[in-house]
């Protein structure tokens, strides 16, 4: 809703208006948007009101017939007003009643021009006159087509700081914002960016949080209405207020009446594979290896994370005669383990003296002469030394042949952590599968459950309201805006969807609404 | 419906990527011709399950991912998919609001949550999960897919 001053609105609701209205066309070129709606040109505007007529007026478009009286002064190309109607020029249209001053009226148009102004000079009738379209402020490429990216915001933050930072990324200044600084919702995600998508469509995503809408008010600064319908009047509409029509318009589409949000828990989560073998692992020991540590990763780059693993032994160091040593598994963290193999101190102990004493015997240890025969003297030697011998040899040989080879396999569950998609979906109870009309809308920014069901309710509201469109004409009341609820005496309500009036001089504009009957729950 | 809707509608069939989670083990999914790939069911969220979805060429990874892991799948054709990668999400719970609208006002009726899970069988759940055959029917580190009421929906065939 519009503020009015209370002198217009007293006028507009306790007697009867005599209404008036200024155009002014303002040079862009010179004095940027934001000085004109602060109202600091430099320059100022040039008052083409009584050049005017024929003016149709929209929330997004104005449109009117400038009579060129004085033969080309509005001539795009040698006018000596050119500059004023030029491509991207401002015009603006403030409305109010003659008893008052100008100062106590309000802007209900401020839009710019786009492109070239269709002039045309009548031989027949020797009139010139040029058509002239002004569109709202928010009908441009650079709002709609242009792909930005935000800068990252950090948990915590309110969504309305990143919604301040697109607007004056636009060029909007703070008096141009009307918007309130803090939504009341904060960002879930430790990082927060909107990437690559047109501004006007990131501030429908940021306000989408708190079922807003925005939009540019009639004094050019960037508002929001509610799709909340769950609230008061905006007008409540006196009994003696001049109600031309009231029309339930015929609804031939589908109405949508099942909605569906979706969103991203800003939480990772764990996701587990089955318990499998997650790599496997071969030792050799030595004699002298007291301890062996191998690492074993769950996958070859070293990123796989898996949980509870444990070691399964295929050919363990004692699966020998003798046993040698000990063998163990610890998880060192969530990619590897490491696999630890330990001979035991007597090994190395054992085969040292086993050897000394292979040497030993070689050297201390004579060897004994058996001489025995009945016929030829001869016999055989009976090396008593090398027996000795070849005991520590065999004991050295048995302690080798019991270390060797191991081999393990590491088990465990596998996992990696991804982000939750949630969803709510709110629908009209009793629904055939084949009635369905689902609406989407993904949004990354809402945090919770409870957040998500709450747009999905409203949503639902808001859609099974537009089902039920309606037209009411009434005698034109300046504060109405889009997304206004205005309700009848009998307590009848209507959301604002549209609205246009022909403004002509004299006249108490009709004000045509166009929207829908309110349904709350 | 405008005709900005249907082209909306257009460009989101165009785009053709969906998410889901693998429904079964790897298996050789063959043509007419016996000409085979490798290929699996995903679960994508819906009643049915997408069935015979084949892997793109040279997705190894994949081949090696498991039951419940999270998949993405890119259009082939206007009813075909192909699951093309490992995806960073996975779809999780619904809440589902049932409305009533009268003349005037809306009524919430009913809420359910729905969903599934993917988790290993506990070691309570080993040997009740089965009736009738006790403990020791499942392996250690089965798992199963799990609706939002602890309810289990299906055994997962690769434990």
């Amino acid at each position: 809703m519009r503020e009015i001053p209370r002198s217009l609105q007293s006028l507009m609701t306790e007697k009867k208006r005599i209404p008036d209205y200024k155009v002014y066309a303002y040079k862009v070129s010179v004095d940027p948007f934001s000085k004109i709606i602060k109202g600091q040109e430099v320059c100022s505007p040039l008052d083409i009101t009584d050049y005017c007529s024929e003016i149709g007026w929209s929330p997004v478009q104005l449109t009117f017939t400038l009579k060129d009286v004085e033969g080309g002064i509005f001539h795009p190309d040698s006018g000596m007003y050119k500059d004023y109607l030029a491509d991207g020029c401002c015009i603006r249209l403030k409305e109010g009643d003659t008893r008052l001053p100008e100062s106590q009226w309000v802007w209900t148009f401020t839009g710019s021009i786009k492109g070239q102004l269709g002039w045309i000079k009548t031989r027949k009738t020797r009139q010139t006159e040029a058509k002239v379209s002004v569109y709202a402020r928010d009908n441009a490429l650079a709002w709609k087509k242009r792909l930005m990216t935000t800068k990252e915001y950090s948990m915590g933050t309110d969504l309305g700081i990143m919604f301040g930072d697109i607007a004056f990324t636009m060029g909007l200044t703070e008096p141009e914002v009307r918007v309130p600084k803090t939504l009341g919702r904060n960002f879930y995600f430790k990082t927060n960016q909107i990437a690559q998508k047109a501004p006007w469509e990131s501030l429908n995503t940021i306000l989408e949080t708190v079922m807003q809408v925005p939009f540019f008010d009639g004094e050019g600064k960037l508002a929001c209405w509610s799709k909340n319908l769950n609230r008061e009047s905006n007008l409540i509409l006196p009994d003696f207020y001049q109600v031309h029509a009231v029309e339930v318009v015929s609804q031939t589409g589908d109405a949508y009446n099942k909605v569906r949000v979706v969103f991203l828990d800003a939480n990772l989560s764990k996701v587990e594979s089955p318990y499998q073998k997650l790599g496997q692992a071969e030792i050799t020991t030595g004699f002298f290896t007291f301890e062996e540590k191998l690492p074993c990763y769950w996958s070859e780059d070293r990123k796989q994370r898996a949980s509870g693993t444990t070691m399964k032994t295929i050919k363990g160091v004692n699966d020998n005669l003798i046993p040698v040593g000990t063998e163990s598994y610890q998880e060192n963290d969530l990619y590897h383990g490491t696999i630890t193999v330990t001979i035991s101190m007597w090994v190395p102990m054992l085969v040292a003296l086993l050897l000394i004493g292979y040497v030993a015997a070689t050297l201390v240890l004579p060897d004994k002469v058996v001489v025995g025969g009945a016929i030829i003297s001869g016999g055989i030697t009976i090396p008593v030394g090398r027996l000795a011998q070849a005991g520590f040899l065999a004991g050295i040989m048995i302690i080798m042949m019991c270390l060797g080879s191991a081999q393990y396999e590491i088990w465990g569950t596998p996992y990696d952590l991804v982000y939750l998609e949630k969803q709510t979906i709110a629908i009209v109870d009793g629904l055939n599968y084949w009635d369905e009309n689902e609406l989407k809308i993904e949004n990354d920014f809402i945090g919770t459950h409870d957040w998500c069901d709450t747009i999905a309710t409203t949503e639902l509201c808001f859609q099974q309201s537009v089902s039920k469109p309606r037209r009411l004409i009434i005698d034109d009341y300046l504060g109405l805006e889009i997304g206004d609820i205005v309700q009848l005496p009998d307590g009848r309500k209507f959301f604002i969807n549209d609205m246009k009036k022909n403004i002509k001089r004299g006249q108490t504009p009709v004000l045509d609404i166009s929207g829908f009957k309110v349904l709350t729950y | 419906m405008s005709l900005r809707k249907i082209i909306d509608w257009q460009i989101a069939a165009a785009d053709g990527q969906l998410f889901g989670t693998i429904a079964s083990p790897f298996y050789q999914y063959y043509d007419i011709a016996g000409q085979w790939t490798w290929a699996c069911d995903v679960d994508i969220g819906k009643d049915e399950v997408l069935r015979n979805v084949p892997v793109a060429t040279s997705s190894r990874e994949i081949i090696y991912a498991q039951e419940g892991m999270p998949v993405a799948l890119n259009q082939m054709g206007p009813n075909k998919y192909a699951i093309t990668g490992l995806s960073k999400k996975v779809q999780s719970t619904t809440h589902i609001i049932y409305v009533s609208f009268d003349d005037a006002f809306g009524r919430i009726v009913n809420t359910v949550t729905k969903g599934f899970i993917y988790r290993p069988v506990t070691y309570g759940e080993l040997g009740t999960l089965l009736h009738g055959f006790g403990y020791g029917s499942l392996p250690y580190g089965a798992r199963g897919k799990f609706d939002m009421q602890g309810n289990l929906v299906e055994l997962l065939r690769s434990y």
